[in-house]
């Protein structure tokens, strides 16, 4: 609830005209969404890291998943209003660059969150290394399968470095292990309906598929539900996450799901948090912050539970 | 009246097809299916199974589309059905997840949700007067930030399996197992057989979703075809104001349009439920833009009084087709959107020219279709060209700009080329632009022909789109020269059609 009550406030802080004394001890925290259920989870540890740190956080989300119009909106809001440091996580690595470099030169730290800044510098860049940790995925992807055998890749949004990051070191890694195999992509916008449909008209049409890899667990879920819709029963075709979502490691539990790396995301909202507080009180800040993964396989996910406490 | 001959008979059927609200989003599709019938390998792409499964997931905006149907055929519009579908679907899981009811509770409240959603609209367009658009838009952001709010943007645990009823259940799938388990005997069992020996090349895909897609359409065009609702909703959209004056209580039918497109979001809602891996509030996004979509595709008039329900149901299942047959054919994603953009233009252009009743405006249209095609051939080694000779001015300008001393921000860098880079790229160059020149050539004698229609100029044109279809198959570039055979098609076809007219014209003479 105080979350809720916080992000209102924020909205209605962010649009009005305040005076700066109201942001002196405040840290903004644009994030990309505020439904997704990975992004919870980040919201979560920025909303702790703030409250440990004794300082308030203003929290606004865009009216929807991929909306970079209202997110420079809300950042030039924040910062005309005299804010100690903005965390960010952009929709657009490239399209929020230059109002970042205008933080950045009237001196308010500004940590870019999960996704990176192109084109101009920033305090500190706090996320997994997308690129590297798709590459786990993919080398581990390949021992599920024997070379020749034909995939599905679902991808994320291929306009986002993420989303290329994660294609790119998946396809890399698996190519490298399974060179004779054929990877069929399903394109989609991080959208779990557009994954559904996608990995539904492979499989039926063609009965040679032995893995359904993605991007984000919301595909994850996704192809579970188009092998459900064909019929199909758990390990018919294996399925391999990313995030490690909780419904991604229960389906894991029976049987859908073989291999899941999870980024730390958590991790990734709270140092995202403490990294903006520590430099806007002058302390020196790591340019890269690396929150790490976990592999998790059906060996692990207990230890993964425990870990981020899933119950 | 004398028996007609063979040709005339076909022009007959041919203008009568014409005369469909719906023959271009028919026309589109099956353009569209040959197309990728003819670049996918593997299981065909008529396949029953893949058919099915395509109108298995139109279902649920199809229905949703359905209602959007009525409220447009009656002059107005609904922005919010997206966000009412994710309100229901949301709303419904959450009740039957965490209330203990019973799922067809659930379902029951879901639907009178969505009714009650849609007498809020209805009300307020029909008897405040306020603008549908504006009520609707609002509505898009209320329900949606409603459905967050209720359920806290969580998903549900999986659904129960009454849900299935809407969606993935398969009613062989019973009988099939008995068959397995030698449950049957007699005349079943040799049709559980049948079923169980067929099962993949046909009754796995046959499910509730697509079943309920079809009833639907077929109930709703019943009504609004035969029923006074239907009539009056035509009414009201051509013409509110003469309905009003003729007695048509215009406010009230308004109101139902509304309240009916709601609770066709609501049903839509329940069959995404039935395919979906759990409930979920931030489902049916964008939905409004689709289920409008499909049903301008259908040939549905933007400003009421006049369309089709059976073309909205074309506008639907061309658009799955599209995401269908597109992940199929394994297109590059932007390549996607672009398609999928252009295949729309192409229906909706089909339908104007249509409506326009002229040999003139069908004539360039084949003319346009000759020029499409051919640029798309062209494209074929021209995008190589143009790519390869971007990517060497971009090098190029790296190099002069590193030695100019610019400060380059470090993914700017993946610009530079290394030598052999530069070599295979001249390569390439030195390879595709003659036949791209060429290419180019036909493309401008086509464009040349829409401007000057003349019968010869058409004729050579066309002789020259078979040449440069050989001419492709020669230099390898085999898969592009079926576009030029259609393109021929399209050329030699196009003189034809001021003659097809008058007989046509002269055949609706003689039977009136």
């Amino acid at each position: 609830m105080s979350i809720k009550l916080k992000k209102l406030i924020g909205v209605i802080a962010a649009g009005a005209l305040l005076s700066s004394s109201v942001y002196a001890n405040s840290i903004g925290y644009i994030t990309k969404s505020a439904t997704n259920s990975g992004w919870m989870m980040i919201n979560q540890g920025a909303a702790d890291a703030a409250a440990e740190a004794g300082v308030d956080l203003i929290t606004v989300g865009p009216t929807f998943q991929g909306d970079l119009s209202s997110q420079l909106e809300v950042f030039e809001n924040l910062l005309a209003q005299g804010i100690m440091a903005i965390a960010i996580a952009p929709v657009d690595s490239s399209g929020i660059a230059p109002a970042v470099q205008d933080a950045m030169d009237a001196g308010v730290a500004v940590v870019a969150i999960d996704t990176g800044v192109n084109g101009a510098e920033v305090t500190s860049f706090v996320a997994t290394d997308n690129y590297a940790v798709a590459k786990v995925q993919g080398a581990y992807a390949a021992t599920l399968v024997n070379d020749g055998d034909a995939i599905i890749y679902v991808t994320g949004n291929q306009a986002q470095s993420t989303g290329q990051e994660r294609r790119n070191g998946f396809t890399e890694a698996f190519k490298t292990a399974r060179p004779n195999s054929e990877i069929l992509e399903v394109p989609t916008e991080w959208n779990s309906a557009q994954a559904q449909e996608g990995v539904e008209a492979i499989l039926n049409a063609r009965d040679d598929i032995k893995m359904v890899a993605n991007a984000w667990d919301g595909g994850t879920m996704g192809a579970k539900a188009a092998m459900e819709n064909l019929g199909l029963s758990a390990g018919d075709v294996k399925l391999v996450g990313f995030d490690g979502a909780t419904d991604a490691i229960e389906a894991m539990e029976a049987g859908w799901v073989h291999a899941d790396t999870a980024q730390m995301l958590y991790q990734m909202g709270y140092q995202g948090i403490k990294a903006a507080v520590d430099a806007s009180n002058g302390k020196e800040v790591s340019a890269r912050i690396d929150t790490g993964f976990f592999l998790v396989t059906p060996a692990t996910a207990q230890a993964y539970k425990d870990l981020v406490g899933i119950k | 009246m004398t028996t007609l001959s063979l040709q005339d008979k076909a022009l007959t059927h041919l203008v009568g097809f014409f005369r469909k609200e719906w023959s271009g989003a028919l026309l589109a599709i099956l353009i569209l299916s040959v197309a990728i019938e003819m670049v996918t390998s593997g299981k065909p792409f008529f396949h029953p199974t893949n058919l099915m499964t395509i109108l298995n997931n139109s279902a649920a905006i199809g229905v949703v589309a359905g209602g959007m149907t009525l409220v447009i055929l009656a002059a107005g519009i609904d922005l919010s059905v997206g966000a009412v579908m994710g309100m229901v679907a949301a709303v419904t899981g959450y009740i039957v997840s965490y209330w203990g009811l019973p799922a067809w509770m659930a379902i029951l409240c879901g639907l009178a949700l969505g009714g009650l959603i849609g007498a809020i609209h209805g009300s307020l367009i029909a008897y405040l007067g306020m603008p549908a658009f504006i009520v609707t838009l609002a509505g898009l952001s209320v329900w949606r930030g409603s459905a967050h709010l209720s359920t806290g943007a969580q998903a549900t645990p999986k659904l129960p399996g009454t849900f299935d009823l809407f969606g993935r259940y398969n009613p062989f799938s019973g009988i099939r197992e008995q068959f397995q388990s030698g449950e049957l005997t007699g005349f079943m069992e040799s049709f559980g057989a049948f079923v169980d020996t067929h099962w993949m090349g046909f009754f796995r895909t046959f499910q509730m979703s697509m079943i309920i897609f079809v009833v639907f359409f077929i109930l709703l065009a019943v009504v609004v075809s035969n029923m006074r609702l239907g009539r009056y909703i035509y009414a009201i959209g051509s013409n509110e104001q003469g309905s009003r004056q003729a007695g048509i209580n215009t406010r009230l039918y308004t109101l139902y349009a509304y309240v009916l497109c709601s609770m066709g979001a609501a049903l839509g809602a329940m069959l995404f439920l039935g395919r979906a891996p759990y409930a979920k509030s931030d489902y049916g996004q964008m939905w409004e833009l689709n289920a409008i979509a499909a049903v301008v595709i259908g040939g549905t008039s933007l400003f009421g009084g006049r369309g089709t329900v059976v073309g909205t149901f074309m506008g639907v299942v061309l658009i799955k087709l599209i995401n269908n047959g597109l992940t199929l054919a394994q297109l590059e994603t932007f390549w996607q959107m672009v398609v999928t953009g252009l295949i729309i233009l192409v229906a909706v252009g089909i339908d104007i020219v249509r409506q326009s009743k002229s040999a003139i405006k069908v004539q360039q249209m084949l003319g346009v279709v000759a020029v499409v095609l051919a640029l798309f051939a062209a494209l074929t080694p021209l995008s190589t060209l143009i790519s390869s000779v971007i990517s060497l001015h971009e090098h190029n300008t790296m190099v002069a700009m590193q030695e100019a001393g610019t400060k380059m921000v470090s993914y700017q860098y993946a610009r530079l080329l290394d030598e052999a880079g530069v070599l295979s790229l001249n390569n390439i160059i030195a390879d595709t632009w003659m036949l791209s020149l060429a290419l180019l050539a036909l493309v401008a004698g086509a464009v040349l022909n829409v401007v000057k229609l003349h019968k010869g100029l058409a004729y050579i044109v066309g002789s020259v789109f078979v040449l440069a279809a050989l001419g492709l198959i020669a230099a390898d570039m085999a898969a592009a020269a079926p576009l030029l055979i259609l393109g021929a098609c399209a050329m030699f076809g196009l003189p034809s059609v001021p003659y097809m007219f008058a007989r046509a014209r002269e055949l609706d003479g003689g039977t009136s």
